[in-house]
């Protein structure tokens, strides 16, 4: 398979844009992200969604190179651009992006198509339990609450055994409770899976529990190297 | 083959093939970058303005013994286009054209973009994301575009008068039969089929909205709103 776990994703690029006021914007970071759960940090508009968007594929970059390990994503002096369905990504969005017809339990092995069935069935079931939702597996991911919804996607996220993870604020708008579990979750899957994890947040609680390391960006730039959280 | 009929088999035809040109067509409209894109979406608006005469007889005259349809039809099968049931279902499809791509393109730019980009990074090609997401996502705008192909092909005259001419069982559709009717002062047989097609095309619509309606009701999601 060629899969190189606890590989670090090397991030080096440059990508203008127009900002949300209309004023143009560049984002022109550059990053070694070792494995374990990097906290991004920074104020609104300060291009942590268009990092996240330009190491996906899913907005692609005016010049530099997106790595993890030996495996090359993007380099623009190679002319290289692997398309997003082939990144082996997981992305939980800031917005919730669940398939309205499709059940919770299609939903989560929406990703692992083409794992044998049966083996996709007792991955399916596995993280239906440890993210505690099994008793919504069969109804539709447009009809459960916001909060589940979050769990479901951050499954369905997780199920596909990622090679690098970008979470977007996947805690906005859950209670402190669901926080605690999902906390936990996460720690237990970073312990079992040793891949370099992106996770933007403005939450200093979320941060102290979760982050190995931090970077901070602003107005389109890191401040300093990624630091180990302290 | 009586004229009610031959217009049903008609529509029924010309629907079908339109669905299937007019699903990548409307794909291709619906998420291409390219520039020029608003050129081709005029092309396809253009029989809602023109005439039917007017595009009846230029396809008259592509399909005829002298156009390059024609010949090359001539040529592969050994007989003429103009004045054959195949030579209407043609020009039906130019006609109906847009009825199938618009209602396509507008279901296919309502799906929600997040939701294309999450399978994307789920690892789903974009044949896969357009058979697992688009689709069943644009199931009104299938249905409303089928029918409506299927309902403007059943009224339509002009194009098939140019077109097809007036010959009974092959080109001789109910639209062109009351007019026939009306010329010889056939009134009640007249009304007759002018009836019919008026309940049908009642009924048609009518399921188009309520089948809208409904699928709309089952795609609501509570957060999708946010």
């Amino acid at each position: 398979m060629g899969r190189e776990v606890g590989a670090p994703l090397q991030v080096r690029v440059r990508k203008a844009r127009q900002g949300a006021d209309r004023r143009p914007f560049v984002l022109d970071v550059s990053l070694e992200i070792p494995p374990g759960i990097t906290i991004l940090f920074g104020p609104s508009g300060a291009g942590k969604s268009t990092l996240l968007d330009c190491i996906a594929g899913l907005v692609q970059p005016d010049s530099g190179s997106v790595r993890v390990g030996r495996e090359i994503w993007f380099d623009s002096a190679a002319a290289i651009s692997v398309p997003v369905h082939r990144r082996k990504i997981g992305y939980v969005f800031q917005s919730l992006a669940l398939f309205p017809h499709l059940t919770v339990e299609e939903n989560i092995g929406y990703g692992i198509a083409r794992v044998p069935a049966r083996e996709k069935a007792q991955r399916v079931d596995e993280i239906l339990s440890a993210f505690r939702i099994a008793e919504l597996r069969h109804r539709k991911g447009g009809e459960i609450s916001g909060g589940e919804a979050q769990r479901v996607e951050l499954a369905r996220s997780l199920v596909t055994e990622p090679h690098v993870l970008l979470l977007d604020e996947p805690m906005t708008g859950l209670d402190e409770d669901l926080k605690d579990h999902i906390i936990e979750d996460l720690r237990a899957w970073r312990e079992a899976r040793n891949i370099p994890i992106l996770y933007v947040t403005h939450s200093r609680t979320e941060a102290q529990a979760l982050g190995d390391h931090t970077v901070i960006l602003h107005a389109g730039t890191t401040r300093g190297a990624v630091a180990p959280s302290g | 083959m009586g004229p009610l009929w031959l217009s049903m088999e008609l529509a029924a035809t010309v629907a079908a093939l339109l669905l299937l040109i007019g699903l990548p067509v409307a794909y291709w409209l619906a998420f291409s970058r390219w520039r020029g894109k608003f050129l081709l979406e005029a092309v396809v608006a253009l029989p809602l303005v023109l005439p039917p005469t007017v595009l009846g007889f230029y396809a008259l005259v592509a399909m005829g013994p002298h156009g390059p349809l024609g010949k090359l039809w001539q040529a592969v099968f050994g007989h003429g286009l103009a004045f054959t049931f195949t030579g209407l279902v043609l020009a039906s499809i130019l006609y109906s054209f847009p009825f199938a791509v618009q209602p396509l393109m507008s279901s296919f730019e309502g799906v929600d973009r997040r939701l294309l980009n999450a399978s994307a990074v789920l690892g789903a090609s974009p044949w896969r994301t357009f058979c697992s997401v688009i689709l069943p996502l644009s199931i009104p705008g299938v249905v409303t575009g089928g029918v409506l192909c299927f309902a403007h092909t059943l009224g339509e005259f002009g194009v098939v008068l140019m077109v097809g001419g007036n010959l009974p069982g092959v080109t001789r559709t109910a639209s062109i039969a009351i007019y026939d009717r009306v010329q010889s002062l056939e009134y009640s047989e007249a009304n007759r089929m002018a009836l019919t097609l008026l309940i049908l095309s009642f009924a048609v619509l009518s399921l188009v909205y309520a089948v809208n309606r409904h699928a709309r009701r089952s795609l609501w999601t509570p957060w999708a709103a946010r």
